[in-house]
């Protein structure tokens, strides 16, 4: 391929490398895109279709800036909206999903390309070992897609009602304190949910983490709505693995501490109560209010005893599966392999300071003697395109393929040999990658908040890129009661930013000050980090933003002096107590007039005046779309499909097609009573007749059993060559098919109840 | 459904980017430019564009820097390896192919330059050199970085500077390493002032 030389698409250049359910997948969205484009499908549906695609919106998607006087509408083309109030034209966020945050080469090189190709040159590590993509166009999507694709990535399910990505401790597998490395179970499990059909009609998201000991903070499992910690068990002379199996946890505006459902799942039992629990909480769920439609709310609401219950009744009557256990054979091949040799590191007091500092911050011994893991530390969790090609080669030179992603937003480079240690330093001071202060007070975590986020109240990034400074100017990491402190942000109550688990955390709201708004956080304070993120933090009071940074002075500043030996920042906010906390920060609660201030009316980051004028609505609930309408949204895509392939002059294809689109939705339909219909030919054509055509329900009022014959006779046809005139009648039968499919869903109740 | 395919080559690329650098890299404040650029959006001041917001990288070391968001182009105040500048980057709807195109990056540049030089708020302590240009395409696919590219860009991108400069350019070279965005640093030979390219842009199209 050269510059000169014509080019095809990268559809045609990837073919060989992108596998062939990832290429069909992707071919899909694409012709998904096309119908909406046309207005074939419904706003709401592609909406949750393109979310569980990872495409998201982005904040001014509605057409309408906030320019610091007005707000002003952005003349986007004409053409149909992506979502509801969502401007096709407009820029939106890409969530890629890196299961347990684990990176190679090949993708970091893929990755810093494609956010140059389609964003800004940054890609943004989240706090759940995600990569997002800002200001990406639509249509620039199935081509990202494609490039991740021939690299093993995919975005499936990344937003939307769906399983989200599985986290794991970046550590696992090096960790001192681990049962066992859960790096292969996590791989695992991502697998087995992806795209399951019992993880299809959530009502909300659902998002899943693993971590190798209990009282570490890495997997965060408390704040999960399905958490595993690692445990073994000795039984009969033999050493059993297993998971202490939690559900129900989450932060968002009510933090639930997850449950415990059962302490020792065996690993031949994870998946099958996972896809038990995942049943439960499609069935009774909460579907209606998107505010209590997450698994914590259904735990609290049955009470973990009865959710239990529920899960095991659930458990004994699924179908037999064999990748409940076939993954087994992958957990034990399980290797990683490093680049070089263990090696000691020689301190031979020739060390600058910087190595010495980044050393004590940033380097942890790995249970392998000789080696270590390094931990890059990232601004906000923001890399650009040029560092990710030279840590990409760093690692390549290093450590091999043992790089992950962070829930702190940072990159960990693993078996590093001791040896290397000072090479390495210097590599990545090279790039600016070298900096102190990893997982300390220094290295903060935010949301995007207000930057990207259609449901940000506030600049959390602006603030904490701010208190990064302050931190900095303050020297705070270099006071020992306050190092391992984290300071945490969200620009809503939302909490993307984990701010109950921070020792200070804040969440962007707004309050008004005569007829104006003035941005504020909400002070959350003692939040526990470790054991999974043990606990939630106290909320204080509202403070207006451009005073946080006086509170994070005021606080640590206290906790230095007055702390008990030992006392833990948690504790020492619990023996304060809150009356005590707000009464030492309620004078920051005051704002002054604009006329005598007016840089309180603007938030950090952001000089325009403070207005909540762009706050849109979020994506991140997705659209309740029950599976049915996902089946027969499939075979209109498959009729459309179909009809392609007759322009084109294929007719075996078309004739194909269009009794494949007809199938689909017809077990759409079956399966709103039998979940389990497999995906065989012959067992969806029994199930509809008998649910469907023999109870009449398929029948129209006028046409009686015209439309389910249209599928028998397809099927009775087989693959045989018609002529063109019919084929093209098959095509036709088909659309009226699937019109009959929708007529009869509709005269169902919602959710595949009967009316 | 495996996609029509096209036939396309680097120069029909709609992502066209060219960089001038700033005379004095040390005078630069990234943060400064912040409301500069959200004002500019205020006042309409970035012709034929649909600015859409200000994404500022402040924080990220010889990163993008501060970014203006458009429908079909970004503005970067960049950083990139240490040299900053400012950026055009043309974005999904090519705005002419070839050296149309090449001129019509140029010429948003320059504006968006000129309007930078004279911001009031920066006190001119903004100015660029245009002995140095840097231009590129964001487009893996049709414009890899390699010597084929180049030489398929060179005849335009040759008639474009010389259009433009009213002179032939000193040196054009391959600037971009092979996993990186296409990237090409010409040698003017010569540095009018921005306010001048403009005018000669003017001539040409008049």
């Amino acid at each position: 391929m050269t510059g000169g030389a014509m080019k095809g698409t990268w559809a045609t250049e990837l073919r060989d490398r992108i596998p062939e359910v990832l290429g069909r997948e992707i071919d899909i969205f694409e012709t998904q895109m096309d119908l909406r484009s046309r207005g074939d499908v419904d706003e709401k549906l592609f909406a949750e279709t393109r979310l569980r695609r990872g495409v998201y919106g982005q904040r001014y998607d509605n057409g309408h800036r906030y320019d610091g006087e007005r707000t002003r509408h952005l003349e986007y083309r004409e053409h149909p909206t992506k979502g509801v109030d969502t401007m096709w034209d407009a820029p939106g966020m890409v969530r890629i999903k890196v299961p347990y945050g684990a990176l190679t080469r090949e993708q970091m090189d893929v990755l810093a390309a494609l956010a140059e190709d389609y964003s800004d040159g940054i890609s943004h590590v989240t706090t759940r070992q995600d990569i997002q993509l800002h200001f990406v166009h639509i249509e620039d999507t199935p081509d990202l897609m494609r490039r991740l694709a021939a690299v093993g990535i995919t975005t499936r399910e990344a937003c939307g009602n769906s399983v989200r990505n599985v986290t794991a401790c970046p550590l696992a597998g090096v960790c001192k304190t681990e049962a066992f490395d859960v790096s292969p179970y996590a791989d695992a499990l991502m697998k087995f949910l992806l795209g399951h059909p019992d993880v299809q009609d959530f009502g909300r998201k659902f998002k899943p983490a693993l971590s190798g000991c209990a009282h570490e903070a890495c997997g965060l499992v408390n704040m999960h709505d399905l958490g595993l910690i690692a445990k073994t068990r000795t039984e009969n002379g033999k050493v059993l693995r297993g998971f202490a199996f939690y559900v129900g946890g989450g932060l968002g505006a009510i933090p639930h501490p997850a449950q415990l459902v059962d302490e020792f799942v065996t690993e031949e039992e994870l998946f099958p109560l996972t896809q038990a629990v995942c049943r439960v909480f499609a069935r009774l769920g909460e579907k209606a209010n998107r505010g209590r439609a997450r698994i914590k709310f259904l735990v609290a609401k049955l009470g973990i005893e009865e959710f239990r219950r529920l899960v095991i009744e659930e458990r004994a009557k699924l179908p037999h599966d064999p990748r409940w256990t076939s993954y087994l054979v992958d957990v034990a091949a399980y290797k990683e392999t490093p680049a070089r040799a263990p090696g000691g590191l020689v301190t031979n007091g020739g060390q600058s300071a910087g190595f010495r500092a980044w050393h004590k911050t940033n380097v942890r011994a790995q249970r392998q003697d000789g080696y270590a893991v390094v931990t890059v530390k990232l601004p906000l969790g923001d890399i650009t395109s040029d560092q990710m090609r030279s840590l990409a080669d760093i690692a390549g030179e290093f450590t091999g393929d043992n790089v992950r992603l962070t829930v702190e937003q940072n990159i960990v480079l693993r078996w590093v040999s001791e040896a290397d240690l000072p090479r390495l330093h210097a590599a990545l001071e090279a790039v600016d990658l070298g900096q102190a202060g990893a997982e300390t007070i220094a290295d903060l975590t935010s949301c995007p908040g207000t930057d990207t986020c259609k449901l940000g109240i506030a600049s959390s990034r602006g603030l904490t890129a701010e208190l990064s400074k302050r931190v900095q100017e303050l020297d705070l990491a270099s006071e020992e009661a306050l190092q391992g402190l984290r300071i945490k942000a969200s620009g809503c109550f939302n909490s993307c930013g984990q701010h109950h688990i921070a020792d200070l955390g804040f969440y962007g709201i707004s309050r008004k000050k005569g007829n104006r708004l003035v941005p504020h956080f909400q002070v959350v304070l003692g939040g526990k980090w470790t054991e999974n993120g043990g606990s939630f933090g106290l909320a204080t009071l509202a403070i207006p933003s451009k005073n946080i940074p006086e509170v994070v002075r005021r606080v640590t500043g206290r906790f230095v002096k007055e702390r008990e030996p030992d006392e833990s920042f948690t504790d020492f906010i619990g023996r304060l107590g809150k009356a005590e906390v707000k009464n030492f920060l309620q004078d920051l609660t005051a704002v002054p007039a604009y006329e005598e201030d007016p840089s309180y009316y603007s938030d950090w980051g952001d000089p325009r005046v403070y207005t909540m004028d762009d706050y849109g609505e979020g994506e991140c609930a997705g659209e309740i779309v029950p599976r049915v309408e996902f089946g027969l949204q499939a075979s209109e895509r498959e009729v459309f499909e179909a009809q392609l392939f007759l322009d084109a002059g294929d007719l075996p294809k078309a004739q194909d097609m269009a009794y494949r689109a007809m199938l689909t939705a017809a077990k759409a339909l079956v399966q709103t009573e039998f979940l389990d219909i497999r995906d065989d030919a012959n067992d969806i054509l029994r199930e509809f007749r008998t649910r469907f055509h023999e109870t009449k329900r398929f029948h129209d009022k006028f046409a009686g059993p015209k439309f389910a014959n249209y599928l028998f006779a397809a099927q009775e046809a087989g693959a045989d060559g018609g002529r063109p005139d019919q084929v093209r009648q098959r095509v036709q039968e088909a659309q009226l098919f699937i019109e009959a499919a929708y007529a009869c869903y509709e005269k169902m109740g919602t959710w595949g109840a009967p009316a | 459904m495996t996609p029509v395919e096209s036939k396309v080559d680097a120069l029909s690329s709609p992502e066209f980017n060219v960089k001038l650098f700033v005379e004095n890299p040390a005078g630069v404040d990234l943060e400064e430019l912040i409301p500069v650029f959200h004002r500019w959006i205020r006042e309409e001041l970035l012709e034929d564009e649909l600015p859409i917001d200000v994404a500022g990288y402040a924080r990220v070391p010889k990163g993008p820097g501060v970014v203006i968001v458009c429908d079909h182009a970004h503005y970067y105040f960049d950083e990139r390896a240490g040299r900053p500048g400012l950026r055009y980057r043309g974005r999904r709807v090519a705005r002419g192919e070839g050296e149309e195109g090449i001129t019509r990056a140029f010429r948003s540049l320059l504006r968006a330059a000129a309007l930078l030089e004279k911001e009031p708020a920066l006190g001119g302590r903004y100015r660029f050199r245009t002995d140095q240009v840097e231009f590129g395409i964001n487009d893996r696919l049709r414009a890899p970085s390699d010597a084929q590219t180049l030489a398929a860009v060179r005849p335009a991108l040759e008639s474009a500077v010389k259009a433009l400069y009213g002179k032939p350019a000193k040196s054009m070279a391959l600037a971009s390493g092979p996993r990186e965005p296409f990237m090409v640093s010409i040698e003017t030979g010569t540095s009018p002032s921005v306010e001048a390219l403009l005018g000669q842009l003017a001539a040409v199209a008049g």
